[in-house]
Formats: structure tokens, C-alpha cells, sequence
């Protein structure tokens, strides 16, 4: 298993270097300099390990037994996974019909050995560094063009229901957006209707699908308005299936749904689920509701149900996605379901609950995640 | 890529030998599956033995692909659950949604009955 403490937070960088004593000392250093740092000892090794560990960037000698540099590099550009990560050539090899035909196989840097650890080092942060500018830079545009759409997956703004306080946490993963999206709909006085989910998928895939989701839960909510005074989470899955399942445009695309109807008059919520994480509900006990429904898209038939919760005052509803139960620690151990109502059980509920969990989760982490966190709190008060 | 594929008779078998079967892999495994569908495969057995944990990129590449052959009147069936891989599909209901076997010789065999 992949050891997730041993990842500094500098980046992983894989050492391809044949000569055991020069790969010792750029080890060292590169250690020594935050780094993680993995050590292959021929290009064959190092395509195994780049497959296996995906660096942040690379370093390459080129002259070594069974595949040299050259042919590592070549073998890296052929693979569409592998191929974007930065490379750079560090060998005796001055002449210069050696450095342009190392330059040729696109790499960021060719550098000789006579340079010094200390040059190799600062080479490697200047351009982790610039490519990280680089990504913020084109991630900071395409926000701002999803903004601008109105494209968003996430409300800027808690909403309002007398009687009761809902707020979301959402940390996309790596800052990119993602497929968990979060909806509030506001019927009228009485009613807030609460939607979270979850796209399987990753960064902007995902959340492409998220956004056009969104917008099919909207519509199915619209629906069940027009045509019955019933509006209950059972039917909006319904309806959502129903119209994803016929889409063809996304019959590959599946995600996972949490609604939640919370009227502010009778006290109580209405939950309906399909295939999402089961809810957790904080009363004087911490219990847990698990839908039957299955995931949508899948199948014509969901079974979607309701599940009534009644809500005294002070009464809690945690709504999460997956990011937050398969998170792991620094030891590598995931939460699970049992850590998370564990984290939500020790909560001082006369506290700030809502701020609490997340730092409950942040402490687990050590805020380090792994996929989109995602979070919907609902109390009574 | 530490997928191994095996032909059993007519089933093709995917072992997964990864700890962490996740988006890295997902588009991958999904691409070499989809080609296969494309040309015949209709049994299809994926063996997680290896894995301590799958996340919800590569349990969507399942579903999809399971989907796929479904029309094509196949199935995807699933073989070695870790405790990590097992409560994730029971908290999803996946269970309902694929058949899962034992052992990957029960899995393979269940084709023939």
C-alpha cells in the first residue's frame, strides 16, 4: 500500500540513475530539500515506477544498461498518462549533438553532472514551481469562465429556512472543480429542498457532468411541482432517472444523489436517496439512514423511497460524499462510516457543530485529500 | 498498467493487481474493456483481489462497462472483496447491482450454468 506519510509536501520526484553512489547523493539531497524522492536504476525500472508512484517530475540519466535514457524518454511520450510529466536529462553527456537530441524529446532541462546538487535542486523547484503557477493560471481562467456561464456546482450562499441553519463545506480536490455539486431550492416559506451529488469521476469531467446533473435535478424538481402538491425526494430521484436513463449523451456517466425536503411547519424532513453515502442524524443518539436507491442512470427501475425524520430542536442531518469517509490519515488508514459518526458522535452539540466536523475531518487528514469534500449540515434549532 | 488479462474458455478475466484502483487507472481499464465489448466479449469476470480499496472513479468504469455488455446480453461479474473494497459496496448497494462470487474459479463457472 502506498505509504501516504512518506509524501513530502514538496512533490515526488523519481531518480533514473544506473551509478549507485551518484543516485546516493542526489537522494540525499534531494531529501534533504523536502523532496520525496524514488530511485529506479534503469529506464525499464523507471517506466515501472513512473506508472506506479506518477512523480511530479523526473530526472533521467542517459547512458545506463538495458533502456537508456533516450528510449525511457521515448517510452514516456508514447504513454497519453505519463507523457505531461516534466522531465529533465542529467548526464556527463556535454557534447552538444547529445543536449539537442535530448531537447528534441521534449523536455523542460538537460542538465550536466558537473553542476552541483544545490543547482540540480533549485532547477527542479524553479520548474515545479512555474508549472504550478502555470496550472493556478489556466484553472483561474476556466473558473472564470465557468462563472461567468454561471456554471457554478456549489451555491455561494447558505440558504435561509426559519427555524433551521443549513451550510455546505465543499473543497473541490486540488482546487480544481470536480463532481460533487450542492443545490438549494426554496419552494416556498415552509419548504428548502436540499440536493448533494456526487458524479463518479474526477476534476473537470466530472464536473461537466455535475453541472448538466444540476441542472436535470432542477428540472425534475420543477416537474413534480407542476404536476402534484406532493413534492418528495422519492419522485425527484424518479424523475431524474428517468430522464439520465433515456439520455444517451450520458448513458456512461452515473452519480449518486442525496435529497433532503425540510419543512420549517411540521418539523420534519423527508430523505431520499440513491446510491449516495447513508445520512447521518444526531439526535440524542448518532444514528444513521441508508437508502435503498440505486445509483442513477442505471437502471429504469431505482426503487427510490422516503424516509421521514422528525426534528426536535437542536437535531442534526449530516449529508456527505465519499471524499470525506475515503479519506485517510497519516498512517494510511481510511476513515470509514465508523470514523465518521465517531468524529460526529464526540461533536459537542452546544457548540458550533458545523465547524467542529470539519475540524474533526481536518485533524484526521492532516488536510490532506484525495478526491472533492463535500458536506451539507442541516439543524433544527 | 497492472491489469493481467486471462481468457478462461469464453470468459475474459481482468485481474486488478493494484492496491488502489482509482482514477489513475479508470480510463485505462475502461478503454481496453470497451474494446473488447466491441469486439465479442460478452463474459467478463474482474477479479479486485489485489485491491485494499477502489474509489468511485473506478467503480463508475464498472458500472458503465457492466451497462454495456448488459446489452450486448453479457455480464460483468466481480470476484475478491478486501474489507475496504466490500463496506464501499455495500454503503453504494453495488451489491444489488453486480453479481459477485468467492472465488475467481465460482465466478468464471457461474458463466456456464
Amino acid at each position: 500500500m502506498e505509504e501516504k506519510g512518506s509524501i513530502k509536501a514538496n512533490g515526488t520526484i523519481l531518480l533514473v540513475e544506473d551509478e549507485a553512489n551518484i543516485a546516493k547523493l542526489y537522494h540525499y539531497n534531494l531529501t534533504k530539500a523536502g523532496f520525496s524522492c524514488e530511485v529506479a536504476k534503469n529506464g525499464a525500472e523507471g517506466f515501472e515506477k513512473a506508472k506506479s508512484v506518477k512523480p511530479d517530475l523526473i530526472i533521467s540519466d542517459i547512458m545506463m544498461p538495458n533502456v537508456d535514457g533516450y528510449e525511457f524518454r521515448k517510452m514516456l511520450l508514447a504513454d497519453s498518462e505519463l507523457k505531461t510529466i516534466p522531465f529533465i536529462f542529467l548526464t556527463a553527456k556535454g557534447e552538444e549533438e547529445s543536449i539537442l537530441l535530448g531537447y528534441e524529446l521534449e523536455i523542460e532541462d538537460y542538465l550536466i553532472k558537473t553542476s552541483s546538487p544545490k543547482i540540480i535542486i533549485a532547477k527542479v523547484t524553479a520548474i515545479l514551481k512555474s508549472l504550478e503557477k502555470e496550472r493556478g493560471k489556466v484553472v483561474g481562467e476556466v473558473q472564470k469562465a465557468a462563472d461567468t456561464m454561471g456554471a457554478k456546482v456549489v451555491p455561494d450562499e447558505f440558504p435561509k429556512l426559519e427555524g433551521f441553519v443549513v451550510k455546505h463545506w465543499h473543497m473541490p480536490y486540488k482546487n480544481v472543480p470536480g463532481g460533487d455539486f450542492i443545490d438549494y431550492i426554496k419552494i416556498d416559506d415552509e419548504n428548502l429542498i436540499v440536493v448533494l451529488g456526487d458524479v463518479m469521476g474526477k476534476r473537470w469531467g466530472a464536473w461537466y457532468f455535475a453541472i448538466a446533473y444540476a441542472g436535470y435535478v432542477r428540472s425534475a424538481i420543477r416537474m413534480v411541482l407542476e404536476s402534484t402538491q406532493d413534492l418528495v425526494p422519492s419522485e425527484i430521484l424518479k424523475r431524474v432517472n428517468d430522464a439520465v436513463f433515456r439520455d444517451e449523451r450520458i448513458s456512461e456517466v452515473f452519480i449518486t444523489l442525496s435529497v433532503v425536503v425540510i419543512n420549517h411547519k411540521t418539523n420534519k424532513a423527508l430523505y431520499g436517496g440513491a446510491g449516495d453515502l447513508p445520512i447521518v442524524c444526531k439526535g440524542d443518539d448518532v444514528t444513521t439512514i441508508k437508502s435503498k436507491g440505486l445509483l442513477l442512470g442505471f437502471s429504469k427501475e431505482g426503487d427510490y423511497k422516503d424516509y421521514e425524520i422528525d426534528l426536535k430542536s437542536g437535531n442534526e442531518i449530516y449529508l456527505i460524499t465519499d471524499g470525506i469517509i475515503e479519506s485517510r490519515n497519516k498512517e494510511g488508514k481510511m476513515m470509514g462510516q465508523e470514523g465518521l459518526v465517531k468524529i460526529i458522535s464526540e461533536i459537542d452539540s452546544n457548540g458550533d457543530s458545523y465547524e467542529m466536523f470539519q475540524k474533526g475531518v481536518i485533524d484526521f487528514t492532516g488536510n490532506d485529500f484525495e478526491d472533492d469534500v463535500s458536506l451539507v449540515f442541516i439543524k433544527s434549532l | 498498467m497492472n491489469i493481467v488479462e486471462e481468457l478462461i474458455g469464453d470468459v475474459l478475466v481482468e485481474i486488478i493487481n493494484v492496491d488502489r484502483a482509482s482514477y489513475n487507472e479508470a480510463a485505462k481499464f475502461k478503454e481496453m474493456l470497451d474494446e473488447k465489448i466491441k469486439s465479442g466479449t460478452t463474459k467478463i469476470v474482474v477479479d479486485l483481489t489485489a485491491c485494499e480499496f477502489i474509489d468511485s472513479t473506478f467503480l463508475g468504469v464498472l458500472v458503465s462497462v457492466l451497462r454495456k455488455v448488459s446489452k450486448e446480453q453479457g455480464d460483468l461479474r466481480l470476484v475478491g472483496f478486501k474489507p475496504a473494497v466490500r463496506a464501499m459496496f455495500e454503503l453504494t448497494r453495488m451489491f444489488r447491482v453486480f453479481e459477485s462470487y468467492e472465488d475467481l474459479k465460482e465466478a468464471v463457472d457461474s458463466f456456464n450454468k
